[in-house]
Order: structure tokens, then C-alpha cells, then sequence
């Protein structure tokens, strides 16, 4: 249910075993960062602004701009001196993206999907294969190694983690 | 009063084209399309290849409607980027660049590596040279020794890769190759762009400080360079004179 989970209970288990750690007042360290909601349901939105830019994809004139971990903006760059936003596709946990045809493959957390995107207005998950990857997306990212804001379960999936500033800190590895 | 209504329909009118243009912005049934060099899917032919910290997986396509996992390779930790050419896969590592062959049935085999010191680098290539940015700055996992180098990579023995030649940079991330001009960004200090049919000396044609740049799409004459804070497209069918075409703000 929620992916990442398990490794974070095991890192906090380790974390926690380690008695040579001081917990500092306060450190950067990284925190989850939670989805509220179902983060299967893929759908488009109306075009929003670009918060946070991650990759881009390019085709037939289409850009594709990949919000850190929430979906994919649609631009149509057919006049490259206008581009015009004209859909946002909500992926949650998605970190890249491929195009072929009209399917969008993506991964959604841990799972690849095939979106089929050949009616923006009415687009459709027509594939999706479950626990695909393990490393995109939830767990603690594998090179980090330091102090992290113990995952809450009842916070929902953790669809990625951020830089933060924490307070007496219970979880490092 | 009769002004305006013909105003208003010729309003209506510019409305509907614009409406019918963005509409017109379908898709082509066919083809794949075009990522960055940090871009961790590609597709190949009938099969989609994905990389996540430590497994490349391969999942077959061939049918729209369903994805079928084919594989999981198993091949260390640390790796950033996949680059598709000619039935190959060059993938990006913290330790260096590993080259796979693309099987009959969507497999990989490993065929070689070129090591280097720990630091984050992307990779592209075209038939004979494979160009790799080492960033040693602002990368977490860069190891003792890790510098800010560009390292051109001969490949026409795709058994083993040999460094050519070795540039340094200033905190390079993504690059982009059209023929013989390299596009390589610097973060903050903006991009850069070669003339590499040299590649023992390859030439700086132009640095443009004025964006921040994280990764580059070249399209032909057309390059979309991204950054934090904004895409910017730039007409370089004039290598001489490189314009903008045009910026779409992030984060306002």
C-alpha cells in the first residue's frame, strides 16, 4: 500500500540501532514528501503554471514538461515563438516519461503505466504494471546517507523526498 | 455599433482559428519522441528501456494497450541517464559509462565500460565518439579527485571505449549532439557550444551566460534548453547567430 514503507522502517530500524549518532537540535536533512489522495488516479487538468521543472520530452511539435513528481505539462509547440500550454496530465510520483505512437509511458511511483493520450480531453491508463521499478519515486534515494524526518504512515504515500531543515531528527542512516 | 460587430466577429473568427490550431496539435500514430540527457526511459523499436538507481528493465510494447516486463538487469548502484544509438544503450553511471547491447526479444547484454571517478554524468554519442560530462561540483556522491571535465570517448571499438581527449568544464549537467555541434550546459554559468569534428580540440563557438541550464533537446535547428527557472528556445540553423525564439517562465 504504501511503497517505500517497509525500506524506511528498515532504514529507521537500523537508523536507531546505530548508538554512536549524536541527534543534533537541528540539520538539513530530507523529509518526505506525502501525496494526499489515491496517487493511482492519473487524469488531465486544465494547463497550470510550471511550479518546479524536472526533464522534458519532445514530439510532433508537443512539448512535454515533467513536474517534479506530480505530472506532465502539454505544451503545443507548433509555433515555437508561442508555445501554448494546452493540458496538465496528473501522474503522481512520475519522474520521466517516453512517447511512442500516442502512448505515454510513465512511471507512476513505483508502477510503469501506459497512457493513452491520443484525446487529451479523455485520456486513459490502458496498462499498468505493478511494483515495475524500485528505485523511482518512494524509498529514501539509495546515495543519501544522513539524517531524514521519519516517515509517517498516516500521511499517505511518499512520493519523493525534499531538503529539509529538521529538528532533533529520530531517523538517519 | 456596426464597427463593433464586426470586430466582435472578427474576433470570434481569430478565436475559433486559434481554438482549431490548438486542436490541430495531434499526434502522429507513429514514432517516438525525443528526450534530454537525463532522461532515464528511451524507447527502442518495439521495447522500452528504463533505468532506476541500480537495474536497467526492458518492457515490451509491442501492443499500445500492454506494457509486458521483460527483464531486470541488475547493474550496480549509482546509475543517472540512458542514451539509445543503433541498437545500443550507453548509460550514465557515478563510476563511468556502460554500454549494453539490445538482443532479439528485448534482452540487453553488457558488452564494456569506461570508468572514471565517481561523479554525476550524463552521456550521448553519435557513431564513432561517446561524449561524457563529469560534474564533480554540487554532486553529492562525487568522489576524492572528482573534477568538472568533458571527456570525448572513442567508441568506434564498442568493446573498449577509449578516452580521446579530456575538457574541463565548469559544473556541467546535461549535453546535446547534432552532427558536429555539442551543446553542453553549466547550470548557472549558462551553455556552451562546440565544434567537436575535432576531438582533440574541439572548438568553443559560443557561451551563453544569460539562462541557467540544466539540459538541452536539439531539434534539427530548433533547441529547447531547460533550466530551473525557465525553457528557453533557441534558432540555430544560423551557427553564427544563435536568437531566441522564445521563453516559457517556471515558477512565477
Amino acid at each position: 500500500m504504501f511503497p517505500g514503507l517497509g525500506l524506511s522502517l528498515l532504514l529507521l530500524l537500523s537508523g536507531c540501532l546505530d548508538p554512536k549518532v549524536d541527534i543534533p537540535e537541528q540539520v538539513t536533512g530530507l523529509a518526505p514528501i506525502y501525496y494526499e489522495g489515491d496517487w493511482r488516479d492519473i487524469g488531465a487538468e486544465p494547463p497550470q503554471p510550471i511550479q518546479e521543472l524536472f526533464k522534458i520530452y519532445y514530439k510532433d511539435s508537443i512539448l512535454f514538461a515533467g513536474e517534479s513528481l506530480r505530472g506532465i505539462h502539454v505544451i503545443d509547440n507548433t509555433d515555437p515563438f508561442n508555445p501554448e500550454p494546452i493540458k496538465f496530465i496528473r501522474i503522481p510520483g512520475n519522474s520521466d516519461i517516453a512517447i511512442k505512437g500516442s502512448t505515454l509511458y510513465a512511471n507512476n511511483l513505483s508502477d510503469l503505466v501506459a497512457i493513452d493520450i491520443s484525446d487529451l480531453d479523455n485520456i486513459r491508463v490502458v496498462s499498468r504494471v505493478e511494483n515495475a521499478f524500485s528505485g523511482l519515486g518512494a524509498p529514501l534515494p539509495d546515495d543519501y546517507f544522513g539524517f531524514f524526518e521519519c516517515p509517517d504512515p498516516n500521511m499517505g504515500a511518499i512520493i519523493g523526498w525534499a531538503e529539509k531543515i529538521l529538528e532533533r531528527p529520530e531517523c538517519w542512516r | 455599433m456596426i464597427r463593433n460587430v464586426i470586430l466582435a466577429i472578427l474576433l470570434a473568427a481569430l478565436w475559433s482559428c486559434a481554438e482549431s490550431d490548438s486542436e490541430s496539435a495531434a499526434f502522429s500514430n507513429s514514432g517516438t519522441g525525443t528526450g534530454g540527457s537525463l532522461a532515464r526511459f528511451t524507447i527502442v523499436g518495439d521495447y522500452l528501456f528504463t533505468v532506476d538507481n541500480n537495474s536497467l528493465h526492458s518492457f515490451d510494447i509491442r501492443k499500445a494497450d500492454e506494457a509486458i516486463p521483460l527483464e531486470t538487469a541488475y547493474i550496480g548502484e549509482g546509475v543517472e541517464t540512458i542514451f539509445p544509438l543503433n541498437g545500443f544503450l550507453f548509460l550514465g553511471t557515478r563510476n563511468g559509462m556502460l554500454i549494453y547491447r539490445i538482443l532479439q526479444g528485448g534482452a540487453t547484454e553488457f558488452i564494456s565500460n569506461y570508468q572514471h571517478v565517481v561523479s554525476c554524468d550524463p552521456v550521448v554519442a553519435n557513431n564513432q565518439y561517446a561524449y561524457v560530462t563529469l560534474r564533480a561540483s554540487g554532486c553529492r556522491q562525487a568522489g576524492p579527485g572528482a573534477a568538472d571535465l568533458l571527456e570525448v570517448i572513442d567508441i568506434s571499438n564498442l568493446n573498449s571505449p577509449e578516452v580521446v581527449a579530456s575538457y574541463n568544464m565548469d559544473s556541467p549537467f546535461g549535453l546535446g549532439l547534432d552532427g558536429q555541434t555539442l551543446f553542453l550546459c553549466e547550470g548557472e554559468r549558462g551553455l556552451k557550444v562546440f565544434d567537436v569534428a575535432d576531438p582533440w580540440n574541439i572548438e568553443l563557438l559560443h557561451h551563453l551566460t544569460h539562462f541557467n541550464a540544466i539540459d538541452v533537446i536539439p531539434l534539427d535547428g530548433l533547441l529547447l534548453v531547460i533550466g530551473p527557472d525557465r525553457i528557453v528556445q533557441l534558432d540555430y540553423t544560423d551557427m553564427n547567430d544563435i536568437k531566441v525564439v522564445s521563453e516559457i517562465a517556471i515558477g512565477v
